[in-house]
C-alpha cells in the first residue's frame, strides 16, 4: 500500500506545559510533525521525554498549551467536546501498554465499545464489526472469553481488535509490545505492520524497541520534550 | 447503550451485590411507608359520611345519685338545652360517638336466621341525630315517630352492609339479626366512618333509641348541633343550666372537632416517627451509595479514560454513570417488587390492591430519584477525568 503526501495528522509549533503552584514543566517544545496518510511512524525517546504526552496530543485527549494539531487540514483547538470525541470515535483507534480493556467485560463486548458511541449503528452491526475485527487479529475463538482468560499477547490482540473496529484511519499505539516478551512483541509487531501495508492504516507507535522502531517507516526521536530527529 | 450497561452491572453482579441488596431493602421501606401513607392518605380522602364540626358532646354522669328519676333528669336537661339560642337539635346516643376512640363491634346477619352475619361497628341513636349528624341517606327514611309502634325496631344499615347481606335486592323492608333481636331495615346512609378520618371504611348497624327508651342505661351521651360561632359563653351557660337540673351530677362537655384533631394527633405521632425512621435508613442508604459510587470512579479511571478515548463525550461518560446506578436500582427494585407484589396477590391485611399498587410506584420513583441524586456528583467527578491522564495512570 502507497502513503499519500496528504497529511492525516499536522502538529505545529506544538508546546505542552504542565503548571502546578510551584512548578512548571515544559513536556514538548517546540514540535513540528506531519504524518501522512499511510505512513507507519514510531516514536523513540527515553522515559519522561514526551512521547506518551505527544500521542495524547496526537489522540485529541489533551490539548496543546500552544500551536495547533490539525487533522485531515483542519485544525481541532476550536472544536467542542463533542467534536472531538466524534473525531476520535471515527478517525483514530488506540492502542495501549497495558491494553485498557474492561476486565468486566467480554472480548467481543471490549472490541465492540467504540462502536457504542457510534450513532445509527445497530446492536448486529456492531456484533458483526467486532467480529470481523477478532478475526482479523486472529481471534475469533476467543469472543465469550474475558480478559482475565487470555495471555498478554492475546488482551494486546484484543486491543488492537477494538481499535480496529471502527475502521479508524489512524491507530496510535502506546508502546504496544512494552508488557510482552519478544516473541509476542514480534506478533503484534507483524500484526501492526500487516495492517499497515495491508490495509493504509496510518500507525504512529510508540516504542522504547530500537529493532521495532527500524520495522517503520519513520523514526522520530525526542529528548527532553524537543524532537531531537 | 441499555444493553451494554446491563451487561456490564449483569457481569459485576458480585461486586454490586452489596449494593442491590441496598436498593432492595431501601426499596421494601420505602414499599412498606408508602403502602402505609397510601393506606391513611385513601381513608383520609373518603367522606366521612356525617358532618362533625358544630356538633358538641355532653356526656352526663350521675356518679353516685340515686337511679329513679335519672332518664328523667336527661330529658329535662335535653329540653333546656334545646331551648338555648345557641343549639339547633339534641338526641342521645351510644357512647362510641364519632372519634372518641370506642368501638361496639356487632354481628350482623340477613333474616330471621341471621344468615351470612358481617362484623359492623353498632350505633344507638335517636331521632334527632340525624339533624345533628347531617347523615345522607341513599334509600328509605331516618327514625321517627312513626316507629314507635312498629312489630320489629327499625335499623339504618350502611351501603355497604346493605350490600353485604343484601346482594342484588334491595335491603329496605328487609329483617336483619343482630345478637339474637330482629330489626326491619327502614333506610341506607352512604358511610359512616365514626373510628375516625384515617381508619378505613367499615359496614355500621344504627339503631334506634325512642326518648323512653332505658337502653342507654341511665348514664347518657348527648350530642347537639350548635349554630355557627357557639363558644366558650355556650358551653358555660350549657354547664350552668344542665347543673341547674342535674344537681350533683358530673358534666363534660366537648366538641367532635376537638376529638377529632386529638384522634388525628395520636395516631399521626407514631406514624411520623416511623416516616422519621424510614428517612433515617433511606439518608443512610444514600450516604452509602454515595460513598460507593465515589470510590468506583476513582478505581475505574483508567475504564472511563478508555471510554473517552473511544469516542464518549463528558457528558456521555456522564449518563453512563447515572445509567449504570439506575440499572443497579433496576436490579434491586425487581427484587423488590418480588415481595412487594405478595402483599396484593395474597389481599394481605384488607388493604385494597391499588393502595399496594400507588406504594409501589411510589417507591420505585423515589428509589429512582434516590439512586439518580446519590449518582449526580460522582458523575460529574467521572465526566471531569482528563482522559490523557486517566490513561497514564496505570
Amino acid at each position: 500500500m502507497q502513503t499519500s503526501a496528504a497529511p492525516v495528522l499536522q502538529l505545529t509549533d506544538i508546546e505542552k506545559i504542565y503548571q502546578t503552584k510551584t512548578i512548571e514543566t515544559v513536556a514538548l517544545h517546540r514540535i513540528n510533525l506531519t504524518i501522512g496518510r499511510g505512513e507507519f511512524v514510531s516514536i523513540m525517546g527515553p522515559s519522561g521525554c514526551g512521547k506518551s504526552t505527544l500521542l495524547s496530543l496526537m489522540g485529541l485527549l489533551d490539548e496543546p498549551t500552544h500551536g495547533t494539531v490539525a487533522v485531515d487540514g483542519r485544525p481541532v483547538q476550536s472544536y467542542s467536546d463533542k467534536e472531538l470525541a466524534g473525531l476520535r470515535n471515527l478517525k483514530i483507534g488506540f492502542v495501549f501498554q497495558s491494553y485498557h480493556l474492561i476486565n468486566d467485560l467480554a472480548v467481543l463486548d471490549n472490541v465492540e465499545l467504540p462502536l457504542l458511541y457510534r450513532p445509527g449503528l445497530s446492536g448486529k452491526d456492531r456484533r458483526q464489526r467486532a467480529l470481523a475485527a477478532l478475526d482479523k487479529v486472529g481471534l475469533s475463538a476467543r469472543t465469550n472469553h474475558f480478559p482475565s482468560q487470555l495471555s498478554g499477547g492475546q488482551r494486546q490482540r484484543v486491543a488492537i481488535a477494538r481499535a480496529l473496529a471502527g475502521a479508524p484511519e489512524i491507530i496510535l499505539a502506546d508502546e504496544p509490545t512494552g508488557n510482552l516478551d519478544s516473541v509476542m512483541g514480534e506478533e503484534i509487531m507483524d500484526l501492526l505492520l500487516g495492517l499497515n501495508r495491508e490495509h493504509g492504516t496510518t500507525i504512529v507507535m510508540v516504542t522504547h524497541d530500537e529493532q521495532q522502531a527500524l520495522k517503520t517507516q519513520r523514526l522520530i526521536r525526542l529528548f527532553d520534550g524537543s524532537q531531537v530527529g | 447503550m441499555i444493553r451494554h450497561l446491563f451487561t456490564l452491572v449483569w457481569n459485576r453482579r458480585r461486586a454490586n451485590f452489596l449494593l442491590i441488596t441496598e436498593m432492595f431493602l431501601a426499596f421494601v421501606v420505602l414499599f412498606v411507608v408508602g403502602s402505609l401513607l397510601a393506606y391513611y392518605q385513601r381513608n383520609y380522602r373518603t367522606p366521612l359520611g356525617f358532618a362533625y364540626a358544630q356538633v358538641w358532646r355532653v356526656d352526663l354522669d350521675p356518679g353516685t345519685q340515686p337511679q329513679a328519676g335519672r332518664l328523667a333528669t336527661v330529658r329535662q336537661v335535653m329540653a333546656r338545652l334545646r331551648a338555648l339560642p345557641g343549639v339547633v337539635s339534641v338526641g342521645r346516643t351510644s357512647s362510641n360517638t364519632p372519634f372518641s376512640g370506642s368501638f361496639n363491634n356487632t354481628d350482623v346477619g340477613a333474616g330471621k336466621e341471621g344468615k351470612g352475619a358481617t362484623r359492623a361497628s353498632g350505633f344507638y341513636v335517636e331521632d334527632d341525630l340525624r339533624e345533628v349528624f347531617q347523615v345522607p341517606l341513599v334509600a328509605g327514611r331516618w327514625f321517627g315517630r312513626r316507629d314507635d309502634g312498629a312489630a320489629l325496631p327499625p335499623a339504618v344499615l350502611t351501603r355497604d352492609l346493605a350490600e353485604q347481606l343484601f346482594p342484588r335486592q334491595s335491603p329496605l323492608g328487609q329483617v336483619v339479626l343482630r345478637s339474637d333481636e330482629q330489626f326491619r331495615v327502614v333506610g341506607v346512609a352512604e358511610r359512616f366512618r365514626s373510628d375516625g378520618d384515617l381508619e378505613a371504611l367499615r359496614p355500621v348497624f344504627l339503631m334506634r333509641v325512642s326518648p323512653q327508651d332505658t337502653a342507654l342505661g341511665e348514664a347518657s351521651t348527648l350530642l347537639l348541633r350548635v349554630r355557627p360561632g357557639a363558644g366558650a359563653l355556650l358551653e358555660r351557660q350549657m354547664r350552668t343550666e344542665t347543673l341547674a337540673i342535674a344537681k350533683g351530677w358530673n358534666v363534660g362537655i366537648t366538641t367532635l372537632a376537638k376529638q377529632r384533631a386529638a384522634q388525628l394527633k395520636e395516631a399521626l405521632t407514631p406514624i411520623g416517627a416511623l416516616v422519621l425512621v424510614c428517612v433515617f435508613l433511606v439518608v443512610n442508604v444514600a450516604l452509602g451509595l454515595f460513598g460507593v459510587l465515589w470510590q468506583a470512579i476513582n478505581q475505574r479511571r483508567a475504564e472511563l479514560g478508555v471510554r473517552r478515548a473511544m469516542g464518549a463525550t463528558a457528558g456521555g461518560i456522564s449518563k453512563q454513570v447515572v445509567g449504570e446506578v439506575l440499572v443497579l436500582t433496576t436490579f434491586g427494585l425487581l427484587l423488590g417488587l418480588l415481595v412487594a407484589v405478595q402483599f396484593p396477590l395474597l389481599g394481605a391485611f384488607d388493604v385494597p390492591a391499588g393502595v399496594y399498587f400507588t406504594a409501589m410506584a411510589a417507591a420505585a420513583a423515589g428509589l429512582y430519584a434516590l439512586a439518580v441524586g446519590c449518582a449526580l456528583y460522582p458523575s460529574q467527578l467521572a465526566a471531569g477525568i482528563q482522559p490523557a491522564v486517566a490513561l497514564r495512570e496505570e
